[in-house]
């Protein structure tokens, strides 16, 4: 049994077990979920597949990273023996990156610690998350386990972030998940649109936390492009998340971090902030200073590779009749006309994963990251194999 | 790939100057850092070598065989710990395996602390308290009283092992007893019988508290009448045990942990656990490491004989340490325990942290390398020769200390 994302959500329920006696868990029900994203646990990956499921970065963190991770063994290999003193180091050279100050910056086991952490600071049961569907369901998940509501906003025709609606379900919640270009969707609003978006929620309701999930930034080619960190420094009720498991190629190492107000970061870092002797590993903190040093050229190079790819594949769906969305990320969303899991149990069996459902699209679109243009070439083929048979089951 | 293995085995060594200044080590630090408020580290001078037994660590790390599987994974550093070989799930079965027990048993955490947490968040409630040792590991009445929960301490005995009767006593109605064996910081630790005995006890007049076992020093204890309360756990309802990575394992640093217990015990825990919480390479390691039984059974001999070394060496300077079955020693040094530190700071050998209430009178000393320990004692000599303050008489736990040193 993997305990994956969607057995974390499923396993909740214990709070109306009666085994507990604990106030602390509120969940509610599987079947009381909104964004249901559930799926049979996630299985191994077998020798030689290819894998398109988890919109990572198929090249790795590249030479200067994983160099940095090998130093980290330290002396005679020793330093895996200790608990790490180096994430202030991190917290600084985030901070010099972004030009901000340690104190804008918290640092996570991943995004996801980030995430809940700020769905438990910002919202309860009369303060409800607010979330497009569908999104990234870590924050969801999270709050359903502490049985706080979650009202779910539908995306525009084009699957993008739908602002006046967004607006309207912020007014008196507790945080608004704006991911950002939005996954599963890969959709992205530009800088502008986002901009008056959170001045509008700041005036219409002042007390909502706005967590804007720039995950994917870096893939980002639209040319209203920016970040909000800006805007988080100054306002506390602002946060940007940003990771390094995608562009930065380190899902594997779990690492990421929040940037926001003095005050909002000293929140999250006193309820769940990840440190080396908590939830932070040695390596990751040496790797993600290694990462984040970098330069600028590096995150270039790796948009322009996504970028070649994602044209490729972008294409070759276009030109069988199957328009993507506008893809501004390391994935696309395609409506493939039949269930999600048909077609990807039949590219399982060729070898090519692609990804879980994503309600209410489930029955029509698959996601799928992109991997090497060397796989996507072999992928699409198994695609053209897999599309090309009739569906036994379409919707 | 774009990085081969091949390629990372052909990387130069880094020069050692790059290693980045590890500072004093612990829970204050881990909080001073949470909270932004750095300042009140007690640093090493510049030019000193640091000799840490400050944090109760493996100071050999976690040994070759580890680290070459670590880089063995390196290609395997961009995918999610559920994509990659072995993934999450193969170590949770791992330890099943271990144990004879299934995955459902398991609950992996980013070290025991985040089990130790979890539990007091599913377990306690404003009206169900925590009940824990003094002194004792400082995780769980740290996350209760961050929870407004109610905690309630009960004194160590006079041989500063955790007093059962009024352990007891003060679980009827509790949400959770936090149960230490070996004990941190006091290094003793209970045997099984008495365990059993406790949990009998605990579970006949308040069978709806949850007992947290944490056996984090399991692998260092060689006292014969011990023995580890997993079968215990995995017998009875709302118990379960703690072990971590982080102590003979050498792998503090990459933050694995794992809870084990019977599967409705478990269920808390697992619904609470953050997604992805050990990395690839924790994930590998771990399993590497647990499949080398024989390297845990050396470190322990190894341990036992600079813990001997140790033990002798202090008592010369008739300074007596409580019987230590972990790899520290909490040592009655007569004189408060921020004194000895600073002085000891200044000669590059960094001990312990205060523990209440007996930061009066003891300090925590880890156990480093027989090399360490050498120079480490002959600092101790120095210091403990050089009376700064005069010995102190009356103080929080002189009672307990007496009883104990008869």
């Amino acid at each position: 049994m993997a305990l994956t994302r969607r057995g974390f959500v499923r396993t909740a329920g214990i709070g109306v077990s009666g085994v507990l006696t604990s106030s602390w868990i509120g969940a509610r029900g599987r079947e009381h979920s909104v964004w249901s994203a559930f799926e049979p646990t996630l299985s191994a990956v077998e020798p030689g597949q290819i894998v398109l499921a988890s919109n990572e970065n198929p090249l790795g963190p590249g030479r200067t990273v994983m160099a940095a991770v090998q130093a980290a063994f330290g002396e005679g290999g020793r330093r895996p023996g200790r608990y790490s003193g180096s994430s202030r180091e991190l917290i600084e050279a985030i901070a010099a990156k972004q030009k901000v100050k340690p104190e804008n910056v918290v640092l996570g086991c991943g995004s996801t610690q980030i995430l809940r952490s700020a769905t438990h600071l910002f919202t309860a049961k009369d303060k409800p998350l607010v979330g497009t569907m569908p999104t990234y369901e870590e924050c969801a998940g999270y709050a359903e386990m502490m049985g706080h509501p979650v009202r779910p906003v539908a995306l525009d025709a084009e699957f993008k972030l739908d602002l006046n609606r967004l607006a309207d379900a912020a007014k008196g919640a507790g945080l608004v998940f704006y991911c950002n270009p939005n996954n599963p969707t890969a959709t992205y609003v530009g800088a502008r649109a986002t901009r008056e978006f959170l001045a509008q929620v700041a005036r219409e309701s002042p007390e909502t936390t706005i967590l804007i999930d720039e995950a994917y930034f870096d893939y980002v080619t639209d040319a209203d492009h920016d970040t909000h960190i800006p805007v988080a420094v100054d306002n506390p009720r602002v946060i940007v998340a940003r990771t390094f498991s995608k562009a930065y190629g380190m899902a594997g190492l779990r690492m990421g971090y929040a940037v926001g107000h003095p005050e909002t970061i000293k929140k999250m870092a006193e309820w769940d902030g990840g440190s080396g002797t908590s939830s932070l590993n040695v390596l990751a903190l040496h790797a993600g200073i290694a990462a984040i040093q970098q330069d600028a050229s590096y995150t270039a190079a790796e948009r322009a590779r996504n970028k070649e790819v994602r044209d490729f594949t972008m294409k070759w769906f276009g030109d069988r009749g199957m328009k993507p969305t506008d893809a501004q990320a390391n994935f696309l969303f395609v409506n493939i006309g039949r269930p999600a899991k048909e077609f990807r149990d039949a590219c399982r069996a060729k070898g090519v994963l692609v990804a879980r459902d994503f309600p209410p699209f489930e029955k029509t679109h698959c996601r799928l990251s992109f991997g090497t243009m060397e796989e996507m070439k072999k992928a699409v083929a198994v695609f053209d194999h897999v599309l090309g048979r009739k569906s036994t089951a379409a919707a | 790939m774009a990085v081969s293995r091949r390629g990372f085995l052909h990387l130069a060594a880094p020069p050692s100057s790059s290693a980045v200044l590890l500072a004093a080590r612990g829970l204050e630090a881990h909080l001073a850092e949470a909270q932004r408020s750095g300042g009140a580290r007690t640093l090493v001078p510049p030019g000193v070598d640091e000799i840490r037994i400050s944090s109760n660590e493996n100071p050999l790390g976690p040994g070759k065989v580890v680290l070459d599987a670590i880089v063995g994974k390196f290609p395997e550093a961009g995918r999610y710990p559920f994509n990659s070989t072995p993934n999450e799930a193969a170590l949770t079965t791992a330890i099943a395996s271990k144990f004879k027990v299934k995955p459902e048993n398991i609950v992996l955490g980013a070290g025991s602390q985040e089990l130790l947490k979890n539990a007091v968040r599913a377990f306690t409630n404003p009206s169900r308290g925590l009940v824990t040792a003094a002194p004792s590991f400082e995780n769980c009445p740290g996350t209760a009283r961050k929870l407004g929960h109610p905690v309630a301490e009960v004194p160590v005995d006079g041989a500063l092992r955790i007093d059962l009767d009024p352990m007891i006593a003060a679980a009827k109605g509790a949400g959770l007893v936090f149960f230490n064996n070996p004990n941190n910081p006091t290094a003793t630790v209970l045997g099984a019988k008495a365990v059993a005995d406790f949990v009998s006890r605990v579970r006949k007049l308040s069978p709806d508290t949850v007992i947290l076992i944490d056996e984090a020093y399991h692998d260092y204890v060689t006292d014969p009448s011990y023995q580890t309360a997993v079968p215990l756990a995995l017998d009875t309802p709302n118990v379960f045990v703690t072990r971590t990575l982080s102590k003979a394992y050498g792998m503090a640093g990459m933050r694995i942990g794992y809870a084990i217990g019977r599967a409705e015990t478990m269920k808390p825990l697992a619904t609470l656990k953050m997604p992805y919480n050990v990395s690839v390479f924790g994930i590998v390691a771990a399993i590497t490491a647990l499949g080398d039984p024989k390297h845990i059974e050396a470190e322990r001999a190894r341990n036992t004989e600079v813990r001997a070394f140790t033990i002798k060496a202090l008592n010369d300077l008739g300074c007596r340490s409580s019987e230590s079955q972990a790899n520290f020693l909490f040592t009655d040094i007569r004189r408060p325990a921020k004194e000895f530190r600073e002085a000891c700071a200044k000669q590059g050998v960094m001990v312990g942290r205060d523990f209440p209430p007996f930061e009066k009178t003891h300090v925590r000393i880890s156990i480093g390398t027989i090399e360490e320990m050498r120079k480490a004692t002959a600092v101790f000599r120095s210091v403990l020769r050089t009376e700064t303050s005069p010995p102190v008489d009356k103080k929080p736990g002189a009672q307990h200390e007496e009883a104990a040193w008869r």
